[in-house]
């Protein structure tokens, strides 16, 4: 655990050690600010729900921005091979990594707790409904960012690497727009496969387990092939 | 301390090594010589449980690398080519992750530290940023971070690659210094500085391994070779050698060819001598 947490405190110093993880912080507050009082002052009502769905929106443009480097960095400046010849398993790495990021995540959503104290003291905003919008908007950053993991360890390029999670993400969420086009099973299935299906359902205060178990199995299989991808070097 | 037997490595259709097998004593100092894509780098990173080989067995200290590759990166170290290193942290910062992933205990960290500081001449840079330190410093701190967890073996690639005569003579003086505690794998293009430090060399040539003799005996042999009207050099250099073997074809080559190839060499060079004074 100890080297886990290493790596993790490591992939933080990255982060922080350089001015883009405060011009990330900033910039994605400054927007969820914007908003948060756009929305606020249009809908005059005391709930955040709307504003966890602008957040699913724009950690599809910034999670794969923060990712790429995990892997893809490590591999072009060859310190990859410095942590491949340590005495690590690949699941060490992957969850190092994965939980330097998610700590990273964890502190960008943490920011965001100011909009419940704004809204209650405006209101009574139902604290339920908004902890289940948190929860959800926590776990879907977690599937991202295990997704954008993954597409790391399959390059040295980063630019590669965001395009790789771009992709995925986009498809994820824009999968319940095609559902017009189908019936039966594969409409039923695009619904479910929708990241926006998932997130709805937290937000409006409902935590259903099939929502749980879609986030925690798209977390689960991504750093599982991650592990793959790096257990079987792949990448040479 | 090591025993590699018949080695293959390939990378699709190209054979990087080629039934590769000898054994490296504890405590010895071994220089792999070779042309670049001779096949030292994966040798080296077979060695080092970085990649797998295609057949052949390889232990190290009583491991096989194929079952037990985590225990035996715990007895090796191992500097790359291209010193991995962390241009945003400290050499000091940098230095305590590698102690930490290296499973270093956390009560010795800091003893640890210091003395690979102290060992490696890295006082006055420690709290320096990794990106601001000249090319010789850095290989220093890519060696510190190779012996921090007190490896039994320690590889390193090209470890003077780039670095001015100055910084060669320090980062060998503190290779040297490694051999009292340890056996320590080298490669490099500098033939005098395996001359240097080395008790024996393996020439490897197009994957194979061609030469592998202890330092003084080979070039005590080709010495020996050297007819008494010679011209050239007194002494016979590893640069010689390895010359005139890469000026052979790629069949594998024991020491004893070499020193016929030099002999015809030396003899040839001694008619032309003649039949010029004539």
């Amino acid at each position: 655990m100890s080297k886990i947490i290493a790596l993790a405190k490591k992939e933080l110093h990255g982060y922080f050690s350089t001015p883009i993880a405060y011009l990330m912080l900033i910039a994605m507050l400054s927007l969820f600010n914007i908003f948060f009082y756009m929305i606020i002052s249009q809908n005059k009502e005391v709930s955040l729900r709307d504003i966890f769905q602008i957040m699913e929106f724009m950690f599809i443009f910034l999670v794969p921005l923060l990712t790429m480097k995990l892997f893809a960095e490590e591999k072009s400046t060859g310190t990859m091979e410095f942590l491949l010849t340590a005495p690590l398993t690949p699941s060490m790495l992957v969850l190092g990594k994965y939980l330097g990021m998610m700590t990273f995540f964890s502190l960008l959503i943490g920011m965001t707790v100011i909009y419940y104290v704004i809204v209650a003291y405006f209101g009574s905003p139902d604290l339920v409904s908004i902890l289940s919008g948190y929860v959800g908007i926590w776990l879907e950053g977690a599937f991202f960012i295990a997704i954008g993991l993954l597409t790391s360890s399959w390059t040295s390029n980063q630019i590669i690497a965001a395009m790789m999670s771009y992709f995925i993400l986009f498809l994820l969420y824009f999968t319940s727009n095609f559902t017009q086009y189908f019936t039966g099973t594969v409409k039923a299935f695009l619904i479910q496969l929708s990241t926006r299906t998932h997130l709805e359902n937290f937000a409006t205060g409902i935590i259903t387990p099939s929502d749980i178990i879609y986030y925690l199995s798209g977390i689960l299989l991504c750093l599982v092939l991650t592990r793959l991808s790096i257990d079987n070097r792949l990448w040479q | 301390m090591i025993i590699v037997d018949n080695v293959i490595k390939n990378f699709g259709l190209f054979q990087a090594l080629d039934n590769v097998s000898f054994e490296i004593n504890k405590g010895d100092i071994v220089g792999f010589l070779g042309k670049n894509g001779a096949g030292k780098t994966t040798l080296m990173r077979i060695l080092t449980s970085f990649m797998a080989p295609s057949s052949g067995k390889v232990i190290i200290d009583g491991d096989n690398i194929a079952k037990n590759a985590l225990t035996i990166r715990q007895k090796i170290g191992y500097l790359p080519e291209t010193p991995p290193l962390y241009n945003s942290m400290t050499v000091k910062s940098y230095l305590k992750f590698a102690a930490q992933i290296k499973g270093v205990p956390a009560n010795k960290q800091r003893i640890q530290l210091t003395k690979v500081i102290e060992e490696c001449h890295l006082e006055q840079v420690k709290n320096k940023t990794i990106a601001t330190l000249s090319k010789g410093y850095k290989q220093r701190v890519g060696i510190a971070q190779a012996i921090i967890h007190e490896p039994k073996l320690l590889i390193l690639d090209e470890p003077t690659s780039g670095l001015d005569p100055i910084q060669v003579q320090q980062v060998l003086a503190l290779i040297k210094n490694q051999r009292e505690q340890r056996t320590v794998i080298l490669s490099t293009h500098n033939l005098t500085e395996i001359e240097q430090i080395a008790h024996r060399v393996l020439i490897i040539k197009s994957g194979k391994i061609v030469i592998d003799q202890p330092l003084s005996i080979l070039l005590n042999e080709n010495n020996d070779t050297h007819s008494p009207t010679q011209v050239q050099s007194q002494s016979t250099t590893l640069e010689q050698i390895f010359i005139n073997l890469h000026h052979l074809d790629s069949t594998p080559i024991k020491s004893n060819l070499i020193q016929s190839n030099l002999i015809q060499s030396n003899q040839e060079t001694t008619q032309c001598n003649t039949t010029g004074d004539k």
